[in-house]
């Protein structure tokens, strides 16, 4: 299929040329400047800058759109080519006054700057002209000045085909064109989402993030009756604008002393968004993506881009803390670290190593989860050690395990957006994994992905899908298997890819025996349409994916239903090629790294059993230590372990295990029987009011290490500032206790960490900190010589045997409440806040868009029960109650409520209503099984969600800017109907370039 | 058995102990730096003596002010003019070859020379005086001078108007 190279002229020269390459491409691999204002890489050609009109075959064309074609002869650079070029720049400049020595976007990376002075402008041909519209000044985080935005439309094509939030649009039919917001509403009461697309990919100072304005240069916190008058004097004596570039130069050099740029990895979800922090001291001037980032590009979302504040909040701990009788008293790491070496050690010796439980984090580091494990196992001799996975993405595992060998995504975003067909069950990816669910959206918009969509709640990607199916809740498993089981009665499975590549075939093939259509109807509520269509869409696709979260795993069969999923894309062979494969969404940064490097009770790094006698050889000679044989207990059995006196004590970091557990009545009494507990955290959380010992620890800000995200993939983050007061990075922290504790571990940096990782664990071999320099990463299995697996499962399985298995499983009906707990309660994450809201409450442009959590419920209930927006319930399940504010909306129907997870406060936090049932493999919690009851306290009040929040806007969608109304418009004259050119006509060359 | 609890009793520093601190952090820095501080308290001095200080201190307290007046100045057609001006003799004068520069300068200083002389004696050359002194190879010399310069000259003006832009 590979086209092979062709040749073309340019500027008289012979260029070989890539099939695919437009001119712009070309030019630029060949060190010819060409203007591209527009034009962005990750956004492609919008056509309004007009700057890239280049002479081929005699014809003015845009360099950014002309494909390359054989024998071309391309002119970049004689003298009618400039003119275009310089009149097209100029009608650009009479939209954007040239301040640049004051402005705060001087930093070397300005688009109209650079190419004003590339193209070595002096004057520009028309004078610039202010626009009849105040700056919008009303969003939290950005503003945006009509008076300097050139309407190249970046932003909106950002906004619409790229984001795909489908907010921004030019209005070209007034006299003045502007970009407006949804039906021209101020910024903070439209449909943004603040996910920072349009500032970041703004060519000038149009928009421009806040924490920039008056920060960024040495000039431009002047204020207004100076600034004016300076501006007015440079422009009425400016000699021409190489002077005033000059001047502009220096001081943006001057900038680059004070302003650092550091290469950092998101922690907000588990999509691995990378992306530079610009900060002056410890002041964040802004968050800067990179079209280099390998999974986002320059994509971020709203907590990405600005939810940082929390770094400098005075609520952080920044000294040990120890509990003497009712309160905490400030301590010296000195005193800290010797108390919990002297208590370990006692008890240790009087209960056992395993009356002691370790708790990981996965916000924190693979070099964390790894010194962790190891100081559990090594130095303290138990593998009571777990992750918070526990609660979420154990099942997913297990059930990929089961099947195809690996606990991981098949495949990367790569996969994702190429895919044909897109399969999203119990699982919100636009609010919990927002750049995720971007790039479904722009293939769903652009390039005929389709899209289905199982959820009981009606979220944004429900609402765009070809298909939505709403079952009834907690009966996946059921229709998945009926529809795989209707997909091989039709014949419609991959005959080839089952015979050569899985095992097991006829089993399962009799397992799904009860799984017919009639009764899918029946348990699943959905009709034999819906379930024959969706059979339909997965066989028309040449290739599927299915991506799924919380609403599949926190169930009682939670594993059970992952391992039906998995089962129906070994059916249909969707494995091991492009855009196929199975998606667990992990939620937090690095729940697939605390699971890689072993903070599991049963697994070493990279999934070796400790049971297994030849890998704990390895570990034993490495280590010089004898470890434990047994597998741990994992979170919920330290918790039940705790109840019943076996676990003593407990050491956890970085997990509010308090808020985030189920049932928390529960494991707050747990809590209260430790006899020693040691909580490592950035925050005063609700679990570390439980605490003995409360260590103060460095958010990734402050360190250096790796997360691993949900594709595999193990990225390189780097400290952007130094701990704050006494704060210590976990691995340090560690490596103290360690040592008190008599392990002689010298651990300089976290490489060395990783260095020893990857001798150890197999499927981490090639892991170095030299090959994830930069942008570099690398996706796990690595070979020794640093190759990674992308892309899984394209020649074998990871069984021993190289095939695949399908596994039979069968229904397990949910936990039932009671007939009197009439309303089932379904909760989650919130777009705005990460989690509970511990880090993100500390942004207060975050807090003004969402202050509190809310419950979603019906129209029908409501009208039912009497209720309007900003009522006060309180629901009670068989477990405890929370007194929350209502939001009546049509994302829930019937009987179903949604409770969002976005609060610490006792009352409200949603796990006082779940409870201890769990899955039966991996022990999460059921947390999407709870029926409640629900009595009206205030039929009215104030509603919990303000009017400045997104989901009260009005989306306008369209197809990237509408570059055709601009050039219908009666004062628009194409660029080509004023410069003449002429085949063969090459002009004396610019010496210049 | 440990009960939740939200006191934290922080030691937090009162204002002495700040300050204490403070004053031990800025001793220390001098400490550090003695010569640099002894010689730019001799400047300081010297400047305090002199009343600069006084007048850089009430410019900066009222800096915003001072500015928009010292802007408000500049900002005049005449001070436009000489500033353009200023810009365009530096201009000039970066295209001008030191040489040649140095020997009309040269001849510029003699002339000025002869002329002042001139005007002494109060005489006035008659017009046959002056005919015979276009033989004479200086005057000769500076005249055909004079004629290339108002030639390039004559040059720019015509080209003037006709540049594209």
């Amino acid at each position: 299929m590979q086209e092979s190279t062709f040749s073309i002229q340019m500027n008289g020269k012979e260029y070989r040329v890539e099939p695919g390459q437009t001119i712009l491409d070309v030019a630029q691999t060949q060190d010819y400047f060409v203007p591209s204002v527009c034009y962005h890489p990750n956004l492609g050609s919008i056509q309004t800058c007009d700057t890239c009109f280049v002479n081929v075959n005699g014809q003015l064309v845009r360099a950014c759109t002309t494909k390359a074609e054989p024998g071309m002869k391309v002119d970049t650079l004689s003298k009618p080519i400039q003119d275009a070029q310089y009149e097209a720049m100029s009608r650009i400049l009479k939209n954007h006054e040239l301040y640049c020595t004051v402005c705060d976007n001087n930093n070397g990376n300005c688009v109209v700057h650079n190419t004003v002075e590339h193209m070595e402008l002096e004057h520009q041909a028309y004078d610039f002209t202010p626009k009849p519209y105040p700056p919008d000044t009303s969003h939290p985080f950005y503003r945006y000045e009509p008076d300097q935005c050139i309407l190249c439309g970046r932003c909106v094509e950002a906004c619409q085909d790229l984001q795909v939030n489908e907010t921004l649009r030019i209005d070209w039919t007034r006299e003045v064109p502007r970009v407006i917001w949804d039906d021209d509403v101020p910024i903070d009461q439209s449909s943004c989402v603040s996910c920072g697309h349009c500032v970041t990919v703004c060519p000038c100072n149009a928009l421009m993030e806040k924490s920039m304005l008056g920060e960024a240069g040495y000039l431009t916190n002047i204020p207004p009756k100076v600034l004016e008058p300076m501006i007015d004097l440079t422009k009425e004596v400016e000699p021409g604008y190489r002077e005033i570039f000059a001047i502009s130069e220096v001081e943006a050099s001057m900038r680059k002393s004070r302003i650092k740029k550091t290469k950092t990895v998101c922690t907000y979800c588990g999509v691995g968004c990378s992306f530079e922090v610009w900060t002056k001291d410890r002041h964040i001037l802004k968050i800067e993506p990179q079209a280099e980032a390998p999974v986002n590009g320059i994509s971020t979302c709203v907590k990405g881009k600005w939810g940082w504040d929390f770094i400098n909040s005075e609520e952080r701990i920044t000294k040990p803390l120890i509990r003497k009788g009712e309160e905490f008293i400030e301590a010296t790491w000195d005193e800290a670290l010797d108390l919990i070496a002297s208590k370990f050690k006692d008890m240790k010796e009087k209960n056992g190593p395993d009356s002691l439980a370790y708790i990981a984090s996965s916000k924190c580091s693979n070099e964390e989860n790894f010194v962790f494990q190891k100081f559990s196992r090594a130095v303290m001799g138990s593998n009571n050690v777990d992750n918070c996975s526990r609660y979420c993405q154990s099942p997913a595992t297990t059930g990929l395990m089961r099947t195809v060998g690996y606990g991981g995504d098949s495949g990367t975003m790569k996969d994702i957006e190429k895919s044909e067909l897109i399969i999203i069950v119990g699982a919100n990816p636009a609010e919990s994994h927002p750049v995720l669910a971007t790039r479904i959206k722009r293939s769903h918009k652009l390039y005929g992905q389709k899209l289905i969509v199982a959820e009981i709640r009606k979220h944004e990607l429900a609402e765009r899908a070809d298909l939505y199916l709403h079952p009834k809740p907690s009966t996946d498993l059921v229709w998945l298997s009926a529809v795989t089981k209707y997909i091989l009665d039709q014949g419609w499975e991959d005959k080839e890819f089952l015979q050569n590549r899985v095992n097991d075939v006829e089993a399962y093939k009799q397992s799904l025996e009860k799984f017919t259509l009639e009764y899918a109807e029946e348990i699943t509520g959905l009709t034999k349409d819906e379930l024959i269509r969706t059979a339909e869409m997965i066989h028309e696709a040449k290739s599927a994916c299915v991506l799924w979260a919380m609403g599949i795993t926190q169930h009682i069969g939670g594993s059970d239903n992952s391992t039906a999923i998995s089962n129906l894309l070994l059916v249909t062979g969707n494995y091991g090629r492009p855009g196929t494969g199975a998606y667990p969404l992990r939620g937090h940064n690095n729940v697939q790294g605390a699971c890689d490097y072993g903070t599991m009770p049963a697994w070493f790094p990279g999934y070796e059993p400790v049971q297994d006698q030849q890998v704990r050889e390895r570990y034993e000679k490495a280590w010089g230590v004898s470890l434990s044989v047994e597998p741990g207990m994992n979170n919920h059995q330290m918790v039940e372990g705790i109840h019943d006196g076996k676990i003593k004590a407990m050491y956890l970091f970085g997990e509010d295990m308090g808020i985030v557990d189920s049932n928390s009545n529960h494991v707050h009494a747990a809590f209260d029987k430790l006899e020693f507990f040691v909580v490592q955290e950035v925050f005063f959380s609700k679990t570390a009011q439980f605490a003995d010992v409360i260590l103060p620890a460095a958010p990734s800000l402050e360190k250096d290490g790796t997360f691993t995200n949900t594709e595999r993939r193990i990225q390189r983050f780097h400290k952007v500032f130094e701990p704050l007061g006494d704060c210590k990075p976990d691995w340090q922290i560690f490596q103290e206790l360690a040592n008190r504790l008599g392990a002689n571990w010298n651990y300089q940096h976290p490489s060395e960490i990783m260095d020893e990782a990857a001798s150890l664990a197999t499927i981490f071999a090639g892991v170095s900190y030299d090959r994830l320099e930069g942008w570099d990463s690398q996706v796990w299995p690595v070979q020794k010589d640093g190759t990674d697996t992308p892309l899984l499962y394209e020649e074998k399985f990871a069984f021993p045997d190289g095939k695949a298995r399908l596994y039979s499983v069968d229904w397990t009906p949910p936990y039932e409440a009671g007939e009197e707990f009439d309303l089932h309660l379904n909760n989650g994450r919130i777009l705005e806040h990460f989690h509970e809201g511990n880090l993100t409450y500390r942004s207060e442009g975050l807090t003004h868009k969402v202050p509190h959590p809310w419950l979603d419920i019906s129209e029908e209930l409501a009208k039912e029960r009497g209720l309007e927006d900003g009522a006060l319930v309180r629901l009670t399940s068989p477990y405890g109650e929370v007194k929350v504010r209502v939001m009546v909306t049509d994302r829930v129907i019937g009987n179903e409520l949604y409770l969002t997870m976005n609060s610490s406060e006792d009352h409200e936090a949603v796990n006082r209503l779940t409870s201890s049932y769990h899955d039966t493999i991996t022990h999460t919690p059921n947390y999407k099984e709870m029926g409640v009851k629900m009595e009206v306290l205030e039929p009215t009040g104030e509603p919990p969600l303000p009017k400045v929040n997104h989901r009260f806007g009005n989306r306008v969608p369209q197809i990237s800017v509408k570059v055709e109304e601009k050039w219908k418009r009666s004062d628009f004259t194409p660029i080509q109907d004023l410069f003449e050119v002429k085949e063969d006509y090459y002009g004396e060359s610019d010496s210049a370039n | 058995m440990a009960k939740a609890i939200r006191q934290i009793n922080k030691s937090v520093p009162t204002e002495e102990e700040l300050q204490l601190q403070a004053i031990s952090d800025i001793m220390k820095a001098i400490g550090e730096n003695r010569d640099a501080i002894v010689t730019s308290l001799d400047i300081l001095k010297n400047l305090q003596d002199l009343g600069v200080l006084q007048a850089v201190q009430g410019l900066l307290e009222q800096r915003v002010d001072v500015a928009t007046i010292a802007l408000k100045q500049i900002n005049q057609p005449a001070m436009h003019n000489t500033i353009k001006n200023a810009f365009n003799a530096i201009k000039f004068l970066g295209t001008v070859k030191p040489e040649q520069l140095q020997l009309i300068l040269q001849g510029l200083g003699q002339g000025l020379e002869r002329t002042s002389e001139n005007n002494q004696q109060q005489e006035h050359q008659s017009l046959w005086k002056m005919s015979k002194s276009l033989r004479d190879p200086d005057v000769k010399a500076s005249l055909s001078t004079a004629l290339e310069f108002l030639q390039g000259m004559g040059e720019v003006f015509n080209n003037e108007g006709k540049t594209l832009h």
